[in-house]
């Protein structure tokens, strides 16, 4: 047999499983319990009224709308290594490098910009970045448009977002 | 001399007596960390990465410098040449800046990889501490120098020195600032400079010309042959197909064929991958219009049946011998007469003693094997002039031209787009005579026709 096949053993073969009632009746148990519980006190029900109430529980390490962090001199921290593209399992950003003239350092980005309707939040751009200059902590969580091209957000566009909790530079080498 | 036996990590090897060890472990597949090595330099023995356990003696021995003996036990893998290793790398690596997130060796650095087979240790010295030497440093010929990121295994030097024995670079200073250099106000400046950047283990030397475009390991490589002259260079085209855009070619890299080109190429070859996507003819063009391919392929069979007395074909010494060999045939069939003029193609101070061959021409050995006319008689009357991107094609008078053309810039009745060589395969000749296989390398998204199908399309009209 292919080496690649795993045999897993099958469950529920046993009577009471084929029977299905039993299943069926914790099921149904558990839904009536709640049915019960909300139609007797409507307003113990946990719900947000979006947009209108905005969410509060957003803390430091939700992965909300990129953006790029500054250097201390305020220049931009990304140096183009393509970490992140590289990382990206979707493919959404999209990296022109250049020569970095200002002395500061050797490369820079020329272009940068992330597909954002292509990009699925998970994070490993963050992850991968070696020098902080990629973070998800704008708290940004809704980006509206008109068009496709909107969400294609450029460099100049990531580099304006703040972040939302506290912590505004680069902090690479530190 | 005889060859002799000896015993690596346990296998049995026969090997010839005068071969160095590292040359026979390299061969055989045995992973051996070098820096200074390098089998077209020789050995210099500086970089110690090499060591290598050998039965009856005390310390670990350099595999570059040693010779193999009737019965010797080699060892490559153990605690004690794994430890030696790891502190000889400590060393090499102690000056380094780390700054892999903008050097462009990252990726195919030996030190990134070693540093992952070997190495696996934590920093003993603050970055702080480390020596500061010279950045990005313009060495001219293309070439980028780091001081920083240098590892002083001289394979740069070596190769000025030894092979082009031009001696532009050398190493000065001592101890922590030794560095890579060339004379004060000199510049790097031969006709190969370029292959030490490939020479170069780490990312002290780079390709400016490559700088930044892209990084290496999205790249593919896929051997094929250089068509900047007659020489048939072995080369990789590195090429990647970006997201919504199309294959690019981004580099060539010497592929090594000791027949041929040994581990190098010259600079113009090199840097002939540019010429695959700039100024490409693209779209057809009828009476200096652009029109689309079925106005321009009616136009072409009204021009054949108009002129089916007093065809000549025109075919560049370009192509591969299985497009000539097509043509052969279709001119049999049109009753054309097929040349191939020469001249154009021989270039005198192009061609130098070792890689650069005054015949321009990638195929034209093959011309002469399949007996293509070369001359292509004054008196005669062209009813149609039919051109595979020859460079003559301009200065031939005809009642009607038709062209098939890679690039763009000559002007014609009839102007059609041609895939260029790194779109099709076949055979190239080179000027000893020997036959390489190219494959097809680039795969656009909208295919251009290559000569075999411009040729299908034709032999459809005759008949």
């Amino acid at each position: 047999m292919d080496k690649r096949i795993k045999t897993v053993p099958r469950y529920g073969t046993g009577f009471k499983d084929r029977l299905y009632l039993p299943a069926i009746y914790e099921g149904m148990k558990i839904t009536f319990k709640h049915l019960k519980d909300n139609v007797s006190d409507s307003n113990a029900i946990d719900v947000l009224e979006y947009p209108e109430e905005q969410p509060t529980d957003i803390t430091e390490r939700y992965r909300g709308l990129h953006r790029l962090t500054h250097r201390e001199d305020d220049t931009v921290a990304c140096v183009a290594c393509f970490m992140c593209a590289t990382a990206c399992p979707s493919n959404c950003i999209f990296i022109e490098a250049t020569e970095r003239t200002d002395g500061v350092d050797e490369k820079m980005p020329q272009r940068f910009a992330i597909d954002t309707l292509e990009c699925i939040f998970c994070g490993y751009c963050v992850e991968a970045c070696p020098c902080d200059a990629i973070r998800m902590d704008t708290g940004i969580f809704s980006l509206t448009g008109n068009a496709r091209e909107d969400f294609v957000l450029e460099k100049e566009q990531l580099l304006a977002y703040k972040g939302a909790f506290g912590e505004e530079k680069s902090i690479a080498g530190k | 001399m005889s060859d002799i036996t000896i015993t690596v990590d346990g296998k049995e090897l026969t090997v010839p007596r005068d071969e160095l060890l590292i040359k026979i472990l390299n061969k055989n597949n045995f992973a051996i960390p070098q820096f200074c090595y390098h089998d077209a330099l020789g050995m210099d023995g500086n970089c110690r990465m090499c060591m290598v356990e050998i039965e009856g003696q005390k310390r670990p021995q350099i595999a570059c410098n040693t010779l193999p003996k009737e019965g010797m036990e080699v060892r490559t893998r153990g605690e004690k040449i794994d430890a030696t290793r790891q502190k000889i790398l400590e060393l090499e690596l102690i000056n380094h800046p780390v700054d892999c997130p903008i050097c462009d060796q990252a990726g195919e650095c030996k030190l990134q990889d070693y540093y992952m087979d070997y190495g696996l240790y934590d920093s003993n010295i603050a970055k702080s501490d480390k020596v500061h030497q010279r950045k990005h440093i313009d060495l001219g010929s293309e070439v980028m120098l780091d001081q920083e990121r240098c590892v002083l295994c001289a394979r740069c030097t070596r190769f000025t020195s030894d092979i082009t024995k031009t001696h532009e670079l050398g190493i000065i200073g001592r101890g922590d600032h030794a560095c890579v250099s060339t004379m004060p106000g000199k510049k790097l400046d031969n006709a190969y400079a370029m292959n030490v950047v490939d020479l170069c283990p780490v990312g002290a030397l780079t390709s400016k010309d490559f700088r930044f475009k892209q990084r290496v390991w999205f790249l593919t490589s896929t051997p094929s042959i250089c068509h900047g002259c007659a020489k048939g260079c072995n080369i990789f085209i590195d090429h990647n197909r970006e997201k919504y855009k199309d294959d690019t070619v981004y580099r060539f890299r010497p592929r090594e064929n000791q027949q041929i080109n040994g581990h190098f190429i010259c600079d113009t070859g090199r840097l002939s991958y540019k010429e695959l996507q700039e100024k490409r003819q693209l779209e057809s063009i009828f009476e200096a219009e652009p029109v689309e391919m079925d106005v321009a392929t009616s136009a072409l069979k009204t021009m054949l049946k108009m002129h089916l007395k007093d065809i000549v074909i025109l075919a560049s010494p370009e192509l591969y011998k299985e497009e000539l060999e097509s043509l052969m045939r279709l001119s049999e069939r049109l009753n054309a007469t097929l040349v191939c003029p020469m001249e154009s193609y021989y270039d005198e101070r192009f061609g130098d003693d070792w890689l650069k061959s005054p015949q321009r021409a990638a195929n034209a050995k093959a011309i002469e094997q399949l007996g293509i006319s070369t001359e292509l008689s004054q008196e005669q009357h062209i009813g149609l002039l039919m051109s595979f991107d020859h460079r003559d094609f301009p200065e031939i008078k005809s009642d009607h031209s038709v062209t098939f053309q890679t690039h763009i810039g000559v002007d014609a009745d009839l102007i059609l787009p041609l895939a260029a060589y790194s779109e099709v395969a076949g055979t190239l000749v080179n000027e000893d005579g020997i036959e390489q296989w190219c494959k097809q390398v680039i795969h656009r998204k909208e295919p251009l026709y290559s000569v075999r199908e411009w040729v299908r399309l034709l032999e459809g009209v005759e008949s």
